[in-house]
């Protein structure tokens, strides 16, 4: 800053940062077929939260003890938080076969959304559509095969044709059935986690980039800035009770939907 | 887990049933102002995509109420 004493509408103007901080450069460019396959810092950060995710598996159940200590007790909580808390309660004993998805699931979602946070790396994963869309889709695909493996075709009969209505009402309720399953199901899935956590890094990089300019402003401006500086950490932890209850959000719905597909609604 | 045990609630118990509300609504919407809107351009008409969205939104209650009312 050149003239820290001047006041603030004579400063250089203070430019708050806008979605542009979601676009990343590519760092290695690749094009096969006409299909962008270029590296970005997203995708390398995609690459490492897999491969973190994979190693804190790896890791804490690779010599299994009775008596869990360190890595091996912490995975077994998110294990058994999946397994107690959404599977059992949401799709009950016959769900236990699809807690692998759902404990993968969880884990990567929340990691990626913590990475928001967490130095250096402070870029959710999922405030960028690629990976969202990718797990809606396979929440998608893998509540329908769980529909036709346990009911066969019925079970298109029984999501499309609700029971326990007139026939003529069918005419009406059977697209916003279809629309409501197979469309707005996955695409509020993947906006949801989205968007929360595009809102998350916007409202943490304007109130940070505030509250620099604040404190280097050198007047009034700058007590301002000690108490944005307090009140900052309040937001930090507002972003880590986001980041798990998307994670959560996300599971749980996946499990809901596999839950409806594997017995008729009554 | 015995019956006596308070009810714990984590956060987002209950979203199940709020985004099956929210998703309904927006699906009523969407399927029948689609249908409402090719209907407008089969027809050259200009109203009927406004008509599709209120009996979209009829149905979804229709729904809504049939499959989360209590009665």
């Amino acid at each position: 800053m050149r003239a820290p004493t001047l006041p603030l509408a004579q400063r250089e103007g203070f430019h708050a940062p806008g979605i542009e901080i979601f676009e990343w450069p590519d760092i290695f460019h690749l094009e096969v077929a006409g299909i962008d396959l270029s590296i970005n810092r997203v995708v390398l950060q995609m690459f490492f939260i897999g491969l973190l995710v994979w190693g804190l598996f790896f890791f804490a159940f690779r010599r299994p003890k009775l008596v869990p200590s360190g890595l091996q007790n912490v995975m077994e909580a998110f294990v058994d938080f999946i397994r107690n808390q959404i599977v059992l309660e949401v799709i009950g004993r016959d769900g236990l076969r699809y807690m692998p998805y759902l404990t993968t699931l969880f884990v990567f979602v929340l990691f990626g959304n913590l990475g928001g946070i967490i130095p250096p790396i402070l870029f959710p994963l999922n405030g960028r559509m690629a990976l969202p869309a990718i797990m809606a889709i396979c929440s998608l695909l893998l509540f329908i095969s769980v529909g036709i493996s346990s009911q066969g075709l019925a079970y298109f009969k029984n999501a499309l044709f609700p029971p326990g209505i007139p026939w003529p009402v069918y005419i009406l309720l059977t697209p916003i059935e279809f629309v409501s399953t197979f469309i707005v199901r996955p695409v509020t899935l993947a906006i949801r986690l989205l968007a929360n956590m595009i809102a998350g890094h916007l409202i943490l990089s304007v109130f940070f980039v505030a509250t620099g300019y604040m404190l280097t402003s050198m007047n009034i401006s700058t007590l301002f800035g000690l108490g944005a500086l307090a009140f900052s950490v309040a937001l930090i932890a507002f972003e880590l009770f986001v980041a798990g209850l998307q994670a959560y959000v996300f599971t749980i719905l996946s499990a809901v939907y596999i839950a409806g597909a594997l017995e008729p609604e009554h | 887990m015995s019956e006596s045990e308070p009810p714990r609630e984590p956060p987002g118990r209950g979203a199940d049933v709020v985004w099956s509300i929210i998703g309904t609504l927006i699906a009523g919407v969407l399927a029948w102002g689609f249908i409402g809107w090719l209907l407008d351009q089969w027809l050259g008409t200009r109203y009927l995509v406004a008509v599709g969205i209120i009996v979209g939104m009829a149905g979804a209650m229709y729904l809504i109420i049939k499959r989360h009312g209590s009665g």
